[in-house]
């Protein structure tokens, strides 16, 4: 005991830690290389930025659903948030709203949402998944309720909402596609570098060793599920700004491709941890497999069949490393002892 | 009938038992007796298959055995009744006797035959109930009575008993002793093994008292005291391991705990006053109120009665973040399951209070946390990088985070719940040292501990608490550890020192 570490500072400094992303990032580089080879013109710029277009909408549910993994948590209702604050949104600008102010109203609707699931959550001790499985069909029915089984479509599309959103910056990079990335880095920050993103892993990782600390359990995981209804809410308002119309089933497949995608990313199911990164990069690789299939000819059905096959890939090899890592550390720990 | 000689086992740096003999006479009731710590959980362990040892030999009617696991052990016939339950709590009493080797007839579980097989045995025990009830609808005595009768099923000749009555009231004891009194004449050779001297001595033929992972002494009950086990569970072990008090710190105002007649969980109406600069320890067995007490006073359960005032004035906190917030501290009993987020670094560990707890800054400022960590890594002497994860490290390093998280909001009240419990010896006195510290620095400190001497060599004071009340309250020289066990396992004074025992003489 008397001896102390060589000089823990210089340790730090020295090791310079691999990124845990690049692992995704490699594969994802690898699968476009891949089929840019093999298909040159997949890899024509127009191309890869449609692609990330269409990476957008999901991709935001994958931002939020990090925070929610990282708790030790997941939320079912994901989709039909989106749907329904999209389906409010798009009522709002029908009744003659501005978009801009009926968007701002569907990112709030889609928070109240959150809230509701939170505070269900949250007062009767209930995990996220099991309330979420309730409030997943509950959301739903009351978006076809209020949709009337229609496609809702705003009739007056002058407004700069939709110009705004739907504009491809030099004529390449969607609007919506940016304000994706912007939301991905800072949620990053949020969940790297403020005290509620720390408070997240904390609880995540041992919520009984959180409570001890004094950190407010509740309060945290009441904050991550209406943070995830906010995001989904602005998902859903970008996507009528950038399709003009919201379908009444639209989102309604969304939450397995998001947790997929998310878990590809390397967001361990135990919580404690999460990657945004990740799951970007998640998402990114769900959609280069079923884009890529269609650049083979392969036909698109087999997408969905890829993707799963994808993810039990991905769990696996992320089984493997963390074996052999927890293996080295109890070596370490064996030869420190004796 | 089973005897085990030089039995030996260590953990990492601890030695559990360093040269165990023991001999057991067929049809018997032999107690095994020692302080926590003593080595008699191991040794029970290691019969039942579920430890290997090291060295040492266990032989069975004279023929060396290994055991070299639980079913070994169950086909030499040796059966063994955990200390906390391992029923399944959502399932019937008959699922639960005939866990994984239930009768099968025609592919299919045959609940007639378990029933027969086991009424006659239930009817003996006297556990009258419903046997396709779930278990957790069973009175804790029940339960313990569905765990004895699931190991007799086995039919084993020896059959260990560990602290089997510690979740039992007074009547649920007597109970099990009549049972257990059946069996001894029914030919079944009984280990026991407890911390409470008054039931050893109502049930057992011959007692073994353990110390250190030895055998001290074994003797027919008839020939020993109460007084007399007390002295060989102590042995002489004083050492310098408890560091000397500290001048107290003249610059900060005196502050205090009052405490009256506070109530929760198992704590009925304690009532007491801690001032800053002593140490108050707390005494008890497992499951006395010591941890219900503290609990209560974080936050983290609610009372039911009584009040307390801390020294900023104000009652007890409604949440474990109030009382974070308002500098009262908790190092929990249980370091893996409350105190540490083992996928985490020392680092993240060491941010718990700071960033989780407290209000201010909303970022998460990686330098600041780094500060953190070498300041504590410095202070505690823990031996670790700050990014090294906290599962890698030994138990009394572990510890030290826990503690040290704490010291970062420099607390004015501390919780210490058994804080050296699974540490060696050399972070042992390192962490005596930083509650000397706490308590001068104007710290108001509560210890509890399982071990005695800690409690003496550390305290001011000691309060014990028995079955959830205040028992009684040692100080100055009547601070030994005589005293301090009678208490504990009595919940009375022992009355001028030596008590004979009936019709017993004290032995010189």
């Amino acid at each position: 005991m008397t001896e102390t570490d060589s000089n823990p500072t210089a340790a730090t400094r020295r090791r310079w830690r691999m990124p845990e992303e690049i692992g995704v990032v490699v594969a994802l580089v690898a699968m476009m290389a891949v089929i840019g080879i093999a298909r040159p013109r997949f890899l024509n710029p127009i191309n890869l930025f449609s692609l990330l277009g269409n990476t957008t909408f999901l991709g935001m549910l994958a931002v939020g659903m990090v925070f929610l993994l990282a708790i030790r948590e997941i939320d079912l209702s994901v989709g039909w948030m989106f749907n329904f604050s999209a389906v409010v949104a798009a009522l709002l600008m029908v009744a003659g709203l501005d978009p801009w102010l009926a968007a701002f109203i569907g990112i709030l609707f889609g928070a109240g949402l959150g809230l509701v699931n939170g505070l269900i959550a949250v007062t009767l001790r209930l995990p996220a998944i099991i309330v979420t499985l309730g409030t997943y069909s509950m959301f739903q029915g009351l978006s076809l309720v209020v949709n009337k089984g229609r496609a809702i479509v705003p009739a007056d599309q002058s407004s700069s909402f939709f110009s705004v959103i739907s504009t491809k910056l030099f004529g390449l990079v969607p609007v919506a596609a940016l304000v994706f990335i912007v939301l991905a880095i800072a949620m990053h920050i949020v969940l790297h570098r403020t005290r509620f993103g720390y408070r997240v892993q904390a609880v995540g990782s041992n919520p009984e060793a959180a409570a001890h600390a004094g950190i407010p359990t509740n309060w945290v995981r009441l904050q991550t599920l209406v943070l995830m209804g906010a995001i989904c809410g602005l998902s859903g308002v970008m996507y009528v700004g950038f399709r003009g119309a919201i379908d009444p089933n639209e989102g309604g497949d969304f939450v397995l491709v998001v947790i997929a995608a998310v878990i590809i990313g390397g967001t361990p199911l135990s919580g404690g941890h999460g990657t945004i990164i990740g799951a970007v990069v998640g998402m990114m690789i769900i959609q280069v497999i079923s884009s890529g299939l269609i650049f083979f000819g392969i036909d698109a059905t087999w997408s969905t069949f890829v993707t799963g096959a994808v993810i039990v890939l991905a769990v696996s090899l992320d089984r493997l490393i963390k074996f052999q890592r927890a293996r080295r550390a109890e070596r370490s720990r064996e030869t420190l002892r004796s | 009938m089973i005897s085990v000689r030089n039995l030996a086992k260590r953990y990492g740096g601890v030695v559990a038992l360093d040269s165990m003999s023991l001999s057991v006479e067929r049809g018997t009731i032999h107690a095994v007796v020692g302080e926590n710590g003593a080595g008699k959980s191991t040794l029970m362990k290691v019969l039942a298959g579920v430890v290997k040892p090291d060295g040492g030999v266990v032989e069975l009617d004279g023929t060396p055995v290994v055991i070299d696991g639980p079913n070994a052990a169950r086909q030499l016939g040796i059966g063994m009744v955990y200390q906390e339950l391992s029923l399944f709590p959502e399932r019937s009493v008959l699922a639960n006797l005939f866990v994984n080797r239930e009768p099968v007839r025609r592919g299919l579980i045959s609940k007639r035959e378990m029933e027969a097989a086991c009424s006659d045995l239930l009817d003996r025990l006297g556990l009258n109930v419903d046997v396709d009830a779930p278990v957790s609808r069973l009175s804790i005595g029940e339960q313990q009575l569905v765990e004895l009768a699931r190991v007799l099923l086995e039919r084993p000749q020896l059959l260990i008993l560990d602290e089997p009555n510690s979740a039992l009231n007074s009547r649920e004891t007597e109970r099990l002793f009549a049972v257990l009194r059946g069996l001894r004449t029914s030919g079944i050779t009984m280990l026991y093994v407890s911390h409470r001297l008054e039931e050893v001595f109502a049930i057992c033929d011959r007692v073994t008292i353990t110390r250190n992972g030895r055998d001290v002494l074994t003797r027919d009950r008839s020939g020993l005291t109460i007084a007399e086990v007390i002295e060989g569970m102590i042995g002489q072990q004083r050492d310098a391991l408890f560091p000397p008090a500290l001048p107290p710190r003249s610059d900060v105002a005196p502050t205090e705990i009052v405490v009256s007649n506070l109530a929760g969980g198992r704590l009925d109406k304690a009532s007491f006053t801690a001032r800053s600069g002593e140490i108050v320890g707390f005494a008890g067995l497992e499951g006395s109120g010591v941890s219900d007490l503290f609990d209560m006073l974080f936050g983290m359960r609610k009372a039911r009665g009584g009040e307390v005032r801390f020294p900023d004035g104000r009652g007890m906190p409604r949440s474990a973040t109030e009382a974070a917030r308002r500098r009262v501290c908790l190092v929990p009993s249980d370091r893996r399951r409350d105190g540490l987020m083992l996928d985490k670094s020392i680092l993240f560990n060491l941010s718990n209070v700071v960033v989780g707890a407290r209000h201010g800054s909303p970022w998460y400022l990686a330098r600041a946390a780094l500060d953190r960590a070498r300041r504590q890594i410095e202070v505690l002497r823990i031996r670790g990088a700050p990014l090294a994860l906290a599962n890698s490290l030994s138990g009394g390093n572990q510890q030290k985070i826990v503690i040290g998280k704490w010291l970062e909001i420099d607390p004015q009240v501390f919780l210490l719940d058994d804080p050296t419990r699974g540490v060696d010896v050399g972070a042992k006195r390192e962490i005596y040292g930083l509650i000397r510290r706490m308590s001068a620095g104007g710290g108001i400190v509560l210890f509890s501990s399982t071990e005695l001497p800690e409690l003496i060599g550390l305290c001011d004071r000691i309060l014990v608490v028995y079955q959830g009340r205040i028992a009684g309250e040692v100080s100055g020289s009547q601070m030994n550890e005589h005293t301090v066990l009678h208490l504990t396992n009595t919940g009375e004074m022992p009355q001028a020192d030596r008590r004979p025992q009936a019709n017993q003489e004290t032995v010189a």
